[in-house]
């Protein structure tokens, strides 16, 4: 299933966020959204994923999300969004619970994706007794527990130090690879945005617009640190959002 | 100069953290009552606490017991605590579900928060008789009167709880097709319920208030009944011991919402 | 503090002898006491022998101090705030007479056969039920105000003489009975005739019964004071007495037996309402003040077997301790005692 924007913009009250985006988000592909803070990024997902309604333009699911897709569109979020009373088998459980799915089955699910991210062993901790980088694990296990259509993520490393970062984006390439997704991953961060998108879209700062959008070619699992490539696009982008964060931080000193 | 200063002033840097910070001393409780009431037996015994200030601990622990041997104690314990329990009870559950309505619905708050603000300080026993009018003057009036007091402020706590529930969870919830009622279950209500839990704690006491003041009007049993008769009467022996059946009772509401909390929020950090 | 007494009575005086001239006689001493009153019919002997005089005369310079209830004016008594009172003997005053704080040192007002005295009422909804006279009242509730009062030992009376139980329900105060009286919450109550009459002509309640019936010569309110006053202050004390003996004997000639007639009464009626229902026109005060007329103990004499009935029933019920005698609650060497 793809998903496609088309002239969307989006206000609050006074202020433009958004400012005609179009867009598109090809089956099987990340697509990374990066741009100065305040540019609208997170508004852009909450849009994608229907949190929020876009005050002009029209976003399509094109195609229809597989059988056994439970919640086409799944968010990933930067603050892990558990629930501190359940453990982590309960917060995966907890989105299979509404779709009348036989325990039995439920919990083969949970084991499967509990693999998947590496927490077999942790399926009876609660959350607090968890670091910052298994919680966003148990997360996105939950996010692929629903088998979803599109991943949303929202800075789903921001929250982490950056041992955690490089960790997790280990895992999120060998997920991908392993089992090819669709998701949007919007981040403030260049190198994760090189590393983990096959397009990268570059806004500008409010009201945010398409600046431009960078394809890269190189297939994931190449892309591991100190690839010369990756440093060069990384180089580039930076220039060109250099002049739109340093205009964006001014902006906001102002305000 | 410099040199003179580093050759004659050697030693350690002063230590300036102590302090401001509290740490656990059970015993000094414990230490506090049992120097309050042996300095009260002495007086008393002594006689520079006249009889008319306070009665000898001894005497009072001494009435406690012929309350206890006489089964006395049972009947006004039995009695006050199924006004406690069922009044305090009903107040809390329904002030527990209009919180929650308050905290969801857009138009319950608006038409309710500014009625409960009203109620909250009316004192509550003034209304005694008034309920002993609605409700009789039988156990009704009692359950009124401890039902109403309890209600406000859980209420109050409640709805507080519920407005400071995460709102990335409920996002989180609705991410994910939770239904409206999933995402009140097992979202809202969890979340809500440490704020839920410190609210009873108060309610609870504000109960053991009223129980009392509940107890004034046509109780022959129950420890506040126990109370007024003993102050009616000058007897400071039972007047005393009822108020440490009260405290005690105080004491142990406490402990078991404190075991409540310790079972149902493990999962705070 | 003494001293500060007599500084103050000295100004006092000074005060005194300057706005009458030189027509008052010289004091040799003032003393300046307190009496606690509540704003009652009964408490009338003092209203009088403040208005004329009559202590002034005894050498004491009164000031009255009301109360709400009862049971403050009696904490006041042991704390030596106030002087002397008039109230019931309940179990309360017997507590502290026995913590050595008061003693009663006379009677003040009594049940007599063929004076108009307390009655029993009961609800109209018990009344309308069947429930005529005492001896109905088996399993009907009565209201007291706590355990102890003199309430409780009116009810607890009747049904020892009715052979009948009762359940006694504590309200705590008179108003609180009386509305719970009214919608029928109680079933029956006993209460002074100046509050009996008016309740039962609004054919709320009803009247059913005299209390003189079950308890004659029951001595319903006493004089006393604290422990000190009666042991140190013997002289005090009997000025305190001799004056307020004299408001009685104006109070029982003028109210009960009419010696002064209808213009005694009024001129009466008129010195109580500053007192009593303040608050209400003269006519309407005075019908009550009329009704609750209840002869007052000539020479503050106490009826010490009615006393030591009362304290036998406190001690049958276990609301006092059952070793204390009437001597510890009570000092009979100052007035004359009957029974």
């Amino acid at each position: 299933m793809d998903i496609r924007l088309s002239g969307v913009s989006h206000r609050y009250d006074q202020t433009e966020v958004l400012r005609d985006i179009s867009l598109e988000i090809p089956s099987g592909k990340i697509v990374c959204i990066v741009g100065p803070s305040g540019c609208g990024k997170s508004t852009l997902l909450r849009l994608i994923g229907g949190l929020e309604q876009p005050s002009a333009g029209e976003i399509l699911q094109v195609g229809t999300p597989p059988t056994d897709c439970l919640n086409p569109l799944t968010y990933v979020f930067q603050d892990f969004a558990l629930l501190p009373w359940r453990t982590v088998h309960g917060n995966i459980s907890l989105v299979l619970e509404d779709h009348g799915i036989p325990s039995q089955d439920a919990d083969d699910i949970i084991q499967n994706v509990l693999a998947r991210t590496k927490l077999s062993d942790f399926a009876k901790a609660l959350p607090k007794q968890l670091s910052g980088g298994m919680k966003q694990r148990v997360a996105i296990a939950r996010a692929l527990a629903v088998n979803p259509a599109v991943m949303l993520m929202d800075e789903p490393l921001s929250a982490l130090d950056s041992q955690t970062r490089e960790l997790l984006m280990d895992d999120l390439v060998n997920l991908w690879t392993r089992t090819p997704f669709t998701a949007v991953y919007v981040t403030h961060n260049l190198a994760e945005a090189v590393r983990l998108g096959h397009s990268i879209v570059v806004m500008s700062r409010r009201p945010g617009e398409i600046r431009e959008i960078v394809h890269l070619d190189q297939p994931l699992e190449q892309r591991g640190l100190g690839n010369v490539e990756m440093e060069e696009k990384q180089k580039y982008l930076w220039q060109l959002m250099r002049e739109e964060a340093q205009a964006a931080d001014a902006e906001l000193i102002h305000v | 100069m410099s040199d003179q200063v580093n050759t004659f002033t050697i030693r350690p840097v002063p230590f300036r953290g102590g302090g401001f910070a509290p740490s656990s001393r059970r015993w000094v409780g414990l230490v506090v009552f049992v120097v309050l009431i042996a300095l009260a037996e002495m007086g008393t015994r002594q006689g520079w606490i006249s009889a008319l200030t306070l009665p000898k601990p001894s005497d009072v622990l001494k009435t406690f017991g012929e309350l206890y041997s006489t089964g006395l104690l049972w009947k006004h314990l039995s009695v006050s605590l199924s006004r406690l329990i069922v009044g305090a009870a009903l107040g809390a559950s329904v002030g527990i579900a209009v919180g929650v309505m308050i905290g969801l619905f857009s138009y319950v708050r608006a038409g309710l928060v500014p009625l409960v603000a009203a109620l909250f300080p009316i004192p509550k026993i003034a209304l005694l008789p008034l309920f002993v009018i609605w409700f009789g003057i039988d156990e009704g009036s009692k359950y009124a009167l401890i039902a109403f007091g309890t209600f406000t402020p859980t209420v109050v706590a409640t709805y507080g709880a519920v407005d400071n529930v995460d709102r990335g969870l409920i996002r989180m919830g609705q991410s994910f097709n939770l239904s409206w009622w999933s995402i009140v279950r097992k979202i809202v209500l969890p979340g809500a319920m440490p704020g839920i839990l410190s609210g009873l704690r108060i309610s609870l006491a504000i109960a053991i208030i009223l129980l009392v003041a509940a107890e004034m009007l046509g109780a022959e049993y129950g420890i506040g009944a126990y109370i007024l008769e003993a102050g009616s009467l000058y007897d400071l022996e039972r007047l005393f011991a009822g108020v440490t059946i009260l405290s005690i009772l105080g004491v142990t509401l406490s402990t078991c919402i404190g075991l409540i909390e310790r079972r149902l929020l493990r999962w705070r950090v | 503090m003494i001293s500060l007494n007599r500084r103050k009575a000295l100004a006092l005086m000074g005060g005194t002898v300057a706005a009458a001239g030189l027509s008052t006689p010289a004091l040799s001493q003032v003393r300046k006491i307190t009496v606690g009153a509540l704003r009652f019919t009964s408490h009338s002997a003092s209203f009088i022998a403040l208005q004329r005089d009559y202590f002034k005369e005894a050498g004491l310079d009164v000031e009255l101090k009301f109360f709400q209830a009862a049971t403050p004016m009696a904490v006041a008594i042991a704390s030596g705030d106030v002087d002397y009172a008039v109230t019931a003997m309940s179990g309360g005053l017997v507590s502290l007479a026995d913590k050595g704080a008061i003693k009663i040192i006379g009677g003040a007002l009594s049940e007599e056969a063929g004076i108009d005295g307390q009655k029993y009422l009961v609800s109209d909804a018990a009344f309308q039920a069947g429930v005529t006279s005492p001896a109905m009242l088996d399993g009907k509730s009565y209201g007291i105000t706590s355990a102890g009062s003199s309430f409780h030992y009116m009810g607890s009376k009747l049904a020892q003489k009715e052979g009948i139980s009762m359940s006694f329900k504590p309200l705590q105060k008179v108003g609180a009975i009386i509305g719970a009286l009214k919608s029928g919450q109680i079933d029956a109550w006993s209460i002074v005739p100046h509050i009996a009459k008016p309740l039962a002509g609004s054919g709320a309640v009803h009247i059913i019964g005299n209390v003189s019936d079950v308890l004659p010569d029951y001595q319903v309110t006493t004089v006393f004071t604290s422990a000190k006053n009666a042991a140190d202050e013997r002289g005090m004390t009997g000025d305190f007495l001799a004056g307020f003996s004299k408001g009685v004997s104006d109070y029982n000639s003028t109210m009960i037996d009419r010696a002064h007639g209808d213009d005694g009464v009024n001129e009466m009626v008129d010195l109580i309402h500053k007192y009593v229902y303040a608050d209400r026109p003269r006519e309407k005060a005075a019908k009550s003040i009329i009704n609750g007329t209840m002869r007052l103990n000539e020479g503050a004499a106490m009826n010490t077997a009615s006393l030591q009935d009362q304290l036998s029933w406190f001690q049958s019920e276990g609301l006092v301790g059952g070793d204390i005698t009437l001597d510890t609650v009570v000092d009979s060497s100052y007035v004359k005692t009957l029974g």
